[in-house]
């Protein structure tokens, strides 16, 4: 079934084209990687579909829903409810604690202090990170702090979640431990995962990828899929 | 979102913060003080009417100021006037630690917050700052109306400590000031909480200022001239006096010196641009060229910086040219008794050397006012040097010296600021001037009855015992202060100096090569 | 020989007869190519002729002869030596992939090489993945996920070498035909 669907996605900054007529579906469930050169505009198609961005052509349809259209307001509480974001870094609030920049969003949401900060502890703890809880990013590892990131990202329990290089700050091993457990509790969760990255290697995470190229998507290779679905089906 | 959480994450910040909220709350703590002496020299009761020419004088009072009723909507005002520079640097210090603050913001919209959540938080800061200064002032000046409450060895007050404003006007003050700083860090913060990305992606540069604030400044001066007309109106029925609530006759003063203020604060971000440009095409030195480079890319920095020093500049070059005005007006006056060869009409009041008093008083919270903004000026140089001090570190990385970059900061803080002074201080005696260029006393003519009061009284006998009386004109021109107006300038452009010494003391700190390491 | 080498590692644990070495070598590299029974029992043989290893004992309970060998010292100075070896990095490049893709675009035209280089990608992709879930895969050791790091570390590499190439073909394509 399609969660997310984009049709004819145009987006520029000033006189550069970014996006040039994108239309994709992403299925429920699924973990789709949409990889390509630095430049391509694989993070602005995320930021598209995330709503954080608005297309300035075409059409993002969330449920049968079109967001593309919604207010700023409306968008941010699509973000904060249904949908969840994981940068390379910096998302962070440095002047919090763990513990409450994953309580963040439920805090935003207007959940009571002590069950955001029971909800957040819980999340540290399933990603792994619960002894730095009360550490602020600062002094943290990166690792420690993406899988903080990770946290705050699914504390609301989104049904999708966008990762844009989540691991692009990280070396090999921490990467590889993040994306781990990022596989592992959305397959718990059964959250869709839509993940841009230029690495095979975070590729290889995916049950599909989608290249793109210059704006648009590779149609040549598109869906590489794998039928057997996600890891430990 | 609970208000809890607002509170929270706006008291989140680093040390930038907490300075900046404390600079707040002082801010507003002094402002709400100088609002209420205000208010309370507005309280004071006029005694009931004798029948006499002039509103009766509450003589509990040791100073002329506070007794006469028609010289109190000035002290008022003067009290007021005494916030916008305390306001400017409550400006200047929202500006501190501002970059830290945006990134936590757009890192806070980036977790869901809506643009209004992100807004009231950082309401939050501003509200609880100056809710504090406020009651901070509140408690300062209920305690000083107490203290200060001992009548002189002659029976009179120095302050008006015996009287309070009414209860509803201490409240509208109270919540007002708080409300008035909050619309300011809306408005400030406008741009910030537009995209949860303003640290990734900016969109382009808001285009060069043009000098329409020019027109601020002409109307400014027309309206503040306008009071002349008004002022004699008033005298010619007397009855007014007592009724016209003295703020209502100096709309047009207080109005008209407030719009020419803001064109001159407005029109220095033009300055600054033009400025720029002008050392861009004609210096040849790195350090002009750099600060040209700088003053263009950022024209309204100069502006922001410079406000509320231009502002006092323009007030210390109006006072200046009033004090002319008086001073004439008393050679005028002298001129006159002396060819009248008699005693002049009575009703001159207390001499004109009282006026000269007032006009240095004025002088003083003048002084006051311009330290408080060099106050803020050094904030915002400060400010502005650690805010670019990666960019600083990598030029000097890259083999600039020190010293060039020093001249730079020196070439960017006074080329804008000395025409800006210059078009202040122009504009300041400008506005006196509009009301009065010269001075004139007599010239009118009055009837003297020669008689007993019978015969004056009789309309049959009293022509033959009247005469007119006429009084020569003296008419002189009112000469531009050239003096205090240089005096106006090198204190301003002192005070630039002084702040931009103050301010490469941390270039060198900010131009660590550590600093390239600082994320 | 690496499998002899990987032998006497497996012994400097303790002695071993033939049938725990075969299931001890497959457990340590289970996505290497499997050792045949016949292949284990010839190697032992060069070894003990070597002097590598020789016989520890025998047991014959329920079975065939089962003979047990262990480390020599010359074996266990050997493996030493072998472990303190610096592997030549990559002395000379023998893929069958390289082959076929230089192959591709000298014979066939771009488009062939083209498609030819994305279902390679594909297949990569594919392996890539497998392996990426195995690595996660809660009942894998440590042997399986070095031994997928491995393989994913190549596969990386060659998907990284297949997108340049994919680019400089499209990019070859385009200055040839404007």
């Amino acid at each position: 079934m399609t969660i997310l669907q984009a049709r004819g996605v145009v987006r520029s900054y000033g006189q550069t084209p970014a996006l040039r007529g994108v239309s994709l579906d992403v299925h429920e469930g699924e973990i789709l990687a949409v990889t390509g050169p630095s430049g391509c505009g694989k993070s602005t198609l995320l930021h598209c579909l995330a709503g954080i961005m608005r297309p300035q052509e075409g059409e993002i349809h969330y449920r049968g829903q079109r967001i593309d259209t919604g207010s700023e307001s409306v968008r941010s509480k699509l973000r904060r409810t249904e949908f969840g974001v994981l940068f390379q870094f910096g998302q962070l609030v440095m002047e919090l604690t763990a513990a409450e920049n994953v309580a963040l969003p439920l805090l935003l949401a207007g959940t009571g202090r002590r069950e955001a900060r029971t909800a957040a502890l819980t999340w540290l703890d399933r990603v792994g990170v619960a002894d730095v809880a009360d550490n602020r990013p600062g002094q943290m590892s990166g690792g420690q702090q993406q899988r903080c990131a990770l946290a705050r990202a699914l504390v609301t329990e989104p049904r999708v979640l966008f990762a844009d290089e989540p691991t692009g700050a990280l070396d090999t091993l921490t990467g590889e431990q993040v994306l781990g457990q990022l596989v592992r509790v959305t397959h718990e969760q059964r959250t869709t995962v839509v993940l841009v990255t230029h690495e095979p290697r975070v590729a290889g995470y995916a049950d599909r990828e989608l290249t793109m190229r210059d704006g648009v998507l590779d149609e040549t290779e598109a869906g590489i899929a794998v039928p057997s679905g996600r890891h430990g089906r | 979102m609970k208000a809890t959480t607002a509170v929270r994450l706006a008291l989140a910040g680093t040390r930038a913060d907490a300075v900046r909220v404390v600079l707040t709350a002082c801010s507003a703590a002094l402002a709400t003080f100088a609002l209420l002496a205000a208010l309370t020299v507005l309280a004071i009761r006029t005694p009931p009417d004798t029948g006499s020419r002039f509103a009766p004088w509450s003589e509990q009072y040791g100073s002329a100021l506070l007794r006469e009723p028609g010289l109190r909507p000035g002290v008022a005002i003067a009290l007021i006037l005494l916030m916008v520079p305390v306001l400017a640097l409550a400006g200047q210090c929202t500006r501190l630690g501002a970059p830290a603050r945006d990134r936590r913001l757009a890192a806070i919209r980036l977790a869901g917050a809506t643009p209004r959540q992100t807004t009231a938080i950082a309401l939050a800061e501003t509200g609880l700052a100056a809710v504090t200064g406020t009651a901070v002032a509140f408690v300062g000046y209920l305690v000083a109306h107490e203290v200060l409450h001992r009548p002189g060895p002659d029976g009179t007050l120095a302050l008006p400590t015996d009287v309070l404003p009414s209860v509803p006007v201490l409240v509208a003050a109270g919540l007002g000031l708080p409300l008035l700083a909050m619309l300011a860090a809306v408005v400030v913060l406008r741009r910030v909480t537009i995209s949860p990305f303003g640290l990734v992606r900016r969109q382009g540069r808001n285009r060069a200022p043009w000098p329409w604030p020019g027109i601020l400044i002409v109307l400014g001066v027309l309206l503040f001239g306008a009071f002349g007309p008004l002022q004699r109106a008033e005298f010619k029925l007397p009855d007014w006096i007592g009724r016209i609530p003295g703020w209502l006759v100096v709309i047009p003063l207080f109005g008209g010196a407030f719009l020419a203020s803001i064109g001159v604060v407005l029109g220095a971000g033009w300055i600054s641009y033009t400025t720029g440009r002008l050392l861009r095409r004609f210096a040849r030195r790195p350090a002009p060229l750099l600060a040209g480079s700088r003053l263009m890319a950022d024209p309204w920095a100069g502006s922001r910086n410079l406000a509320a020093l231009l502002a006092c500049v323009l007030f210390a070059a109006g006072a200046a040219g009033v004090r002319s005005w008086f001073t004439t007006q008393e050679a005028a006056q002298a001129e006159a008794n002396r060819l009248a060869a008699g005693p002049g009409p009575s009703d001159i009041g207390p001499g004109d050397s009282f006026h000269l008093q007032t006009m240095d008083l004025v002088n003083l919270a003048v002084l006051v006012a311009l330290v408080i903004a060099a106050g803020g000026l050094v904030v915002a140089i400060v400010e502005g040097i650690v805010t670019s001090r990666r960019t600083y570190a990598a030029l000097v990385a890259t083999g600039v010296p020190r010293p060039v970059l020093g001249r730079a900061i020196l070439w960017q803080s006074l080329a804008p600021a000395v025409p800006a002074i210059l078009l202040a201080v122009t504009v300041g005696v400008l506005l006196p001037r509009s009301l009065q260029s010269e001075a004139r006393t007599g010239g009118s003519s009055w009837e003297v009855c020669d008689a007993s009061q019978a015969l004056c009284e009789d309309p049959v006998t009293r022509a033959q015992y009247t005469r007119i009386v006429e009084e020569p004109a003296i008419i002189r021109s009112i000469p531009v202060p050239f003096d205090e107006l240089a005096l106006a300038v090198g204190v301003g452009l002192a005070a630039v100096l002084a702040t931009v010494a103050i301010g490469l003391v941390f270039l060198r700190s900010s131009t660590d090569l550590e600093e390239l390491r600082v994320g | 020989m690496s499998a002899s080498f990987v032998l006497l590692g497996l012994l400097s644990s303790g002695p071993k007869h033939g049938y725990e070495l075969k299931r001890a070598y497959d457990r340590s590299l289970p996505n290497a190519k499997p050792l045949a029974f016949g292949q284990v029992y010839s190697t032992i043989g060069r070894l003990e002729r070597d002097g590598l290893v020789e016989r520890a004992g025998q047991d014959r309970d329920g079975g065939p002869d089962r003979v047990t060998y262990e480390l020599t010292e010359l074996g266990r100075q050997t493996l030493d030596e072998w472990l303190g070896t610096v592997e030549p990095p990559a002395p000379y490049v023998s893929s069958v992939l390289l082959a076929k893709v230089v192959v591709a675009l000298l014979t066939a035209e771009p488009e062939r090489a083209g498609s030819y280089l994305a279902d390679q990608r594909a297949a990569h992709t594919t392996r890539l993945r497998e392996l990426t879930r195995s690595k996660h895969d809660p009942t894998a050791n440590i042997g399986d996920v070095i031994t997928a790091d491995f393989t994913i570390a190549h596969l990386d590499a060659d998907l990284r070498w297949l997108r340049t190439t994919l680019d400089r073909v499209a990019e070859l394509h385009q200055e040839t035909q404007p």
